[in-house]
């Protein structure tokens, strides 16, 4: 249906696609406007970035939490929102940075942080990062040190990736909230750091 | 065409400040419409369907430009473009988390294989032949190319993350590691 001339725009082609679902009882119309509206509203206990920054923030402010994100991360995740793929999560330190890529298509923690920005799936980010991570990550204002490892990881399975960033200093009385206000999705990622207080 | 690790050619990464969920209704629509054809078929099928977009298509297409060229082939293989008679829903793997020991523990040195295939493989090319160390089991999933090859769930394998030294893979100036997360029966001993 997509290869007839002249070329139909994918608006058009959306378009015939879902009437056909509709007119076949596949699909209704008021389902698919339902589901766009929630995925644009982003509600902050649905999967979005500010979902991911409450349970960074907690892991942050919370050892107990920490521990057990870092080893059982699909349950303790799942207590926020549940995860129906398994995903684990890389701590930052101050010897290692972590970032996530998917080089072969877009793998991406959507059921914790949403769905990926644009960049995250360009064919710049996924053929560049896993060769020259420090020119990239620099594009991103982000300078790893010569001395702190760099690890890449190329999300080629069902297993999703969050990075849990290093907590700013300056931050020791703040409570979970205010630290949440902190943590960007790029943070998350690893193509960026956790804002300064 | 979706292979993309470590090429060369393109650019700096562009990143848009505050960018919307959808850049245009349609968008939106078809990430939802991908939704209820994917019900019935696998994630490995749909990437699969993707794959085979001529090269210079998927590269001049927008990311839902291409979900929306797979799920248009894989809405009529399913019929659903035809009548109002539903394929099956498809299982979701179980489990993901394996209860077996697999062939390969912590710390062993790993090769990965070479599966020159016309189906569908979640090996990059970049990784082939290469070299690497298990860090440990990441999960336990369906292979992939059965998955995308049958549109259905087969029995779960195990998935190790493998580290490799970017500097065996991109050269002595890369000083990183990457890692990724490879199927048991994509492994051999070195």
């Amino acid at each position: 249906m997509s290869d007839e001339t002249p070329a139909r725009t994918p608006a058009e082609r959306a378009e015939i696609l879902e009437r056909h679902l509709h007119d076949h009882g596949h699909v209704h119309h008021d389902d698919v406007d339902a589901a766009v509206a929630a995925a644009e509203a982003a509600a902050d206990d649905g999967p979005s970035p500010a979902l991911g920054a409450r349970v960074v923030a907690r892991a942050w402010a919370d050892a107990d939490f920490r521990h057990r994100l870092l080893t059982d991360p699909v349950a303790t995740i799942g207590e926020y929102q549940l995860q129906t793929v398994p995903i684990a999560v890389l701590e930052n330190t101050a010897s290692v940075h972590n970032v996530v890529v998917c080089t072969l298509c877009s793998c991406y923690p959507s059921g914790l942080l949403g769905n990926p920005p644009t960049w995250y799936k360009s064919f710049e980010y996924r053929s560049r990062v896993v060769r020259e991570p420090r020119a990239v990550l620099a594009e991103f204002g982000v300078d790893v040190d010569p001395d702190v490892e760099l690890r890449v990881h190329d999300s080629t399975a069902e297993q999703r990736y969050l990075v849990l960033p290093l907590r700013p200093a300056g931050t020791e009385d703040w409570d979970e909230r205010r630290l949440a206000g902190l943590v960007t999705r790029n943070s998350m990622i690893g193509t960026g750091l956790a804002l300064p207080p | 065409m979706h292979d993309l690790g470590g090429m060369h050619g393109f650019g700096r990464v562009l990143v848009e400040e505050d960018e919307p969920v959808f850049h245009a209704p349609w968008e939106g629509r078809v990430w939802r419409l991908s939704g209820t054809v994917l019900r019935a078929t696998t994630i490995d099928r749909f990437r699969y369907t993707i794959e085979q977009m001529p090269p210079a298509e998927y590269l001049a297409a927008s990311y839902y430009e291409r979900w929306l060229w797979a799920i248009e082939r894989l809405a009529a293989e399913q019929g659903l473009l035809d009548g109002s008679d539903r394929p099956a829903r498809i299982g979701r793997p179980s489990p993901p988390i394996p209860t077996w020991a697999g062939r390969f523990a912590r710390g062993d040195r790993v090769r990965v294989a070479n599966p020159v295939t016309t189906g569908h493989t979640r090996v990059p090319r970049y990784l082939r032949r290469h070299v690497g160390r298990v860090e440990r089991v990441a999960c336990a999933w369906p292979n992939p190319g059965e998955s995308a090859a049958t549109g259905a769930h087969g029995e779960p394998e195990l998935v190790y993350t493998v580290a490799f030294d970017a500097a065996e893979l991109f050269g002595p100036t890369a000083d990183h590691t990457v890692t990724a997360d490879l199927c048991e029966s994509d492994l051999e001993e070195p």
